[in-house]
């Protein structure tokens, strides 16, 4: 995990959020055990109270258990949940900005179709595009 | 020239005024001041376990520091959570919390690093060792929740307890318990 905080949010919160992400990627999977309280807060230089309230923020949420006297443990479904949680956001939040811009240009339902079939690159395979440095498709190919 | 008599009677009046000021009684401090000053006596450097609820496993075994001073001439107490001696630093997340008698009722206003200032009552004590306070009031969003309740209770000149309560955005409540002792 990274040691640096921003200001945008809590601590907390942002120490719940590395964790979620670390579940997106699989590199937390079900059943492993999170760090203890104690570890975490030394190695990150937190108040431990900022880490009891980023790690019950998780089991609020049903993505991490206690288990009594063993420690905490990412719950069976852990991922399922989350992404259940950001395809609603997807939808209820992006989506409607994406289909409006759909609509602004006309798109029809099969150049979508051949274009997610194409992946996250340009359409028109006769006229390859070339990514600018920085911009979105240079950072996508980089995580590649 | 004035007569002797009326010299008596002005010098009379003026001895009673006297009097009476040196006699008034001094007001009885209120149940605030009272609590007020009990805090103060845990003026001083504390560390000990923290335990949770709901509980989590592991928590207990770092121990917990924090300091409380009085300012302002006795009309303030700063409590800090953090290890005496480490250098100020904005970006860590210790939290301050300021506590003052504000028209007759102690209050304390809680200075999170979730970014608000949650303002609490104190209640009337019934032992004199128990203070509890009450939420009121927040300033600045509670977008990440806030701290929302809080108990101290002197055991003896060296030894107290504190009961935080902090409320996780849905309203979730999370308490740590801290048992404190006075640092050497």
């Amino acid at each position: 995990m990274d040691r640096e905080w921003n200001d945008s949010q809590p601590i907390y919160r942002q120490l719940r959020d590395r964790v979620v992400a670390m579940i997106l990627d699989g590199v937390l999977k079900e059943g492993d055990p999170l760090p203890s309280v104690r570890n975490v807060a030394a190695e990150y230089r937190v108040n431990p109270l900022t880490v009891l309230k980023g790690y019950q923020q998780l089991v609020d949420e049903g993505l991490v258990e206690t288990r009594r006297g063993r420690g905490m443990f990412i719950n069976a479904g852990a991922r399922n949940l989350l992404l259940q949680g950001e395809r609603q956001k997807f939808l209820g939040e992006e989506w409607p900005r994406v289909y409006a811009t759909i609509q602004r240009l006309g798109l029809k339902a099969e150049e979508l179709l051949i274009a997610a079939a194409n992946g996250p690159r340009s359409p028109d395979a006769s006229q390859p595009k070339t990514a600018e440095p920085n911009s979105p498709e240079s950072n996508f190919k980089e995580e590649r | 020239m004035k007569s002797p008599r009326f010299l008596l009677s002005l010098a009379l009046m003026s001895l009673s005024t006297v009097a009476f000021a040196q006699t008034a009684p001094t007001p009885a401090p209120s149940e605030a001041q009272k609590s007020f000053d009990q805090l103060k006596t845990l003026a001083g450097t504390w560390t000990g376990p923290v335990t949770a609820n709901p509980p989590q496993p592991d928590f207990g075994d770092k121990p917990l520091w924090l300091s409380m001073r009085v300012t302002s001439r006795g009309n303030a107490i700063v409590h800090e959570m953090k290890q005496p001696g480490t250098p100020d630093d904005p970006s860590k997340d210790d939290p301050i919390t300021l506590l003052y008698v504000d028209n007759d009722r102690l209050t304390l206003t809680h200075y999170c690093d979730a970014g608000n200032r949650p303002r609490m009552v104190a209640k009337a004590s019934p032992d004199g060792k128990r203070v509890e306070f009450d939420f009121v009031d927040v300033a600045g969003s509670t977008q990440y929740g806030h701290m929302h309740h809080a108990v101290f209770t002197v055991i003896d000149a060296n030894h107290h307890t504190e009961d935080w309560t902090f409320m996780l955005p849905g309203d979730k409540h999370m308490q740590a318990h801290m048992d404190l002792q006075r640092a050497k």
